[in-house]
């Protein structure tokens, strides 16, 4: 009886529940545009998720969902037990909106006081603004703020609430890199301190260097979902270059490798092939074994290239399903 | 949560706005020094009081329905823009967005009335008290429906400047609905059907009782039936406009 109960209770290691989402918008030609396609996934507390797509995958519509600003037609979303809505009005959860506007004529600080007057609790406003880096333009009009001062203001209101999620809606854009350095060294400690944040991103560096897990999404649907280490490798760990002329028969033989390219530099020099790999380790041994190649170096594949390669890959595979 | 705290503000940043006070507060006011005060003509009887009084209510009808027309715009931008979805951040429920810019509009519509019946009654405006404060209250409910005339501008265009537009426009309606001269003749015959006049003749109703003031003596009645048939057609008009905007909004 008593596990009975215990089975029942919703599962509080899981902060979000995304169960079978999807939302479609009314295309301009007539037609259904399926933005987010049965998307499931959860999100543990503490965790740092990058969300990774190119424009139009669905990052936003999904993120937009999480935080109630808008209802899936079908399928289930949670924040720590609650719905989204009830969550946010709980301030459970802060984010910094893409399209997040701000009122120009007011000032810094008079943002930062007429959103805190709307929360249930917040953080101190000074502490807030501290925070974000905002105190030496405090009383700045909003409209003569730059892009990432704005930015920084708009992530101000997201700590207002001090949340325990934090979600962040490709929230360098606009800034400069020294200003990113600094956004994300900020985003850091707060998740140091336990906050869980998710955040949509197409600088790829960010999530490479920030985000312990990445959640890849193309077309509306996830195409990846792991550490982001892995899936770099699911993708293609490495790229290796040597110089070498091989027969196509040489190139039958070669274990690990996905595809390759080459790199003819002049008439009668031997030219340079990039090989792309997903066991780096066994490719170079044979190559260095049991060719001829020579002058070989060995690379980690870039999170672009992954993305790249796992699009393709998605792409392809939609197509084989249309021709079957 | 602190929605008292959150109107003030919103308050303070609307007043502070030179170009919606200049429009609903300095303008009005400034007609009425010009034309309704120590005029030859402001100490003529007319209804129950005298000309500088139906001239003050004119203007407070106009500066009133700047206010409503004004605030009621720039809120259907910013709830349709992302200031909107900033909000829906908050604990804030929508209606209490939709109460609290209500309650501005109405802060904002009150101001010129309030400071034109001021100068009006320590200068040469003459009105029975009773009448005085009935077309007080009746200034402020005449102005309520242009609140649904900004809301419907603010949905179909979501942009100030196309509020701001908007709000400048009720210089004509002023002008066309008889709110600032005395209109006689075809202007009086094309004016009584525009949107402003059954506001301006409500409010000026308890001082003229439905008499029509021209240059030149009276020039007719209007029956209350007809001042409410305007308002009340105008109102269903502006609504009708709101409700199939937004109909179009949440469709998309």
């Amino acid at each position: 009886m008593r596990s009975q109960t215990s089975a029942q209770e919703p599962d509080l290691s899981q902060l979000i529940t995304v169960a079978a989402v999807t939302k479609e918008y009314r295309a301009s030609g007539g037609g259904k545009f399926r933005a987010v396609d049965q998307v499931s996934l959860e999100f543990s507390r503490g965790e740092v998720t990058a969300l990774l797509g190119p424009n139009g995958a669905g990052k936003t519509t999904l993120l937009d969902m999480i935080l109630g600003l808008n209802t899936p037609d079908s399928g289930r979303i949670s924040i720590a037990g609650s719905t989204p809505r009830t969550a946010v009005q709980q301030g459970r959860v802060g984010a910094l909106l893409q399209t997040g506007g701000l009122l120009p004529d007011l000032s810094v600080k008079e943002t930062v006081q007429m959103v805190a007057a709307l929360h249930r609790r917040h953080a101190p406003v000074h502490e807030v603004m501290e925070t974000a880096g905002l105190t030496e333009i405090a009383n700045r009009s909003v409209a003569k703020c730059s892009g990432g001062q704005q930015q920084r203001l708009k992530f101000a209101l997201a700590l207002l609430p001090q949340p325990e999620l934090i979600i962040l809606d490709e929230p360098t854009a606009g800034m400069d890199p020294t200003a990113r350095h600094e956004f994300w060294d900020r985003m850091a400690a707060l998740a140091t301190g336990g906050t869980t944040v998710l955040f949509a991103t197409h600088y790829l560096e960010e999530a490479e260097q920030f985000a312990r897990r990445t959640v890849l999404m193309h077309q509306g649907r996830i195409i990846a979902d792991g550490p982001t280490a892995q899936i770099q490798r699911q993708a293609g760990a490495a790229q290796i270059k040597v110089t070498w002329a091989p027969s196509a028969e040489d190139l039958a033989q070669l274990p690990a490798v996905r595809s390759w390219e080459v790199h003819q530099s002049g008439t009668g020099e031997t030219p340079q092939i990039t090989f792309r790999t997903d066991d780096a380790d066994t490719l170079a041994r044979h190559l260095l074994a049991r060719t001829p190649a020579h002058g070989i170096s060995v690379r980690p594949a870039s999170l672009e290239e992954a993305f790249m390669l796992l699009t393709e890959k998605q792409d392809h595979s939609a197509e084989q399903e249309i021709s079957a | 949560m602190n929605l008292m705290a959150f109107i003030l503000m919103d308050f303070w940043r609307n007043f502070r706005n030179f170009g919606n006070t200049f429009f609903i507060v300095v303008l009005p006011t400034a007609l009425y020094l010009f034309f309704g005060v120590y005029n030859d003509w402001s100490e003529f009887d007319v209804g129950n009081g005298n000309a500088s009084a139906w001239i003050m209510i004119g203007m407070a009808v106009y500066g009133a329905i700047t206010a409503t027309t004004a605030l009621a715009g720039s809120a259907a931008v910013e709830i349709q823009t992302g200031w909107g979805r900033q909000l829906s951040l908050t604990a804030m429920p929508h209606g209490a967005f939709v109460l609290a810019k209500s309650v501005i509009a109405l802060m904002m519509a009150v101001l010129p009335v309030v400071v034109l019946n001021v100068i009006a009654y320590f200068t040469v405006a003459q009105m029975p008290a009773g009448v005085w404060v009935a077309t007080i209250g009746l200034t402020v409910i005449a102005a309520l429906p242009f609140a649904l005339y900004g809301l419907a501008v603010g949905l179909l265009f979501r942009s100030d400047a196309a509020v701001g537009a908007a709000s400048g426009v009720l210089v004509i309606f002023g002008f066309l609905g008889n709110a600032f001269m005395p209109l006689e003749g075809v202007l009086l015959d094309i004016g009584r059907f525009t949107p402003m006049y059954g506001s301006a003749a409500l409010a000026r109703y308890p001082l003229t009782e439905g008499t029509i003031v021209g240059t030149t003596g009276f020039v007719g009645t209007d029956p209350l039936w007809a001042v409410l048939l305007n308002v009340v057609v105008w109102s269903l008009v502006f609504a009708a406009a709101c409700f199939a905007l937004q109909r179009r909004r949440t469709s998309r």
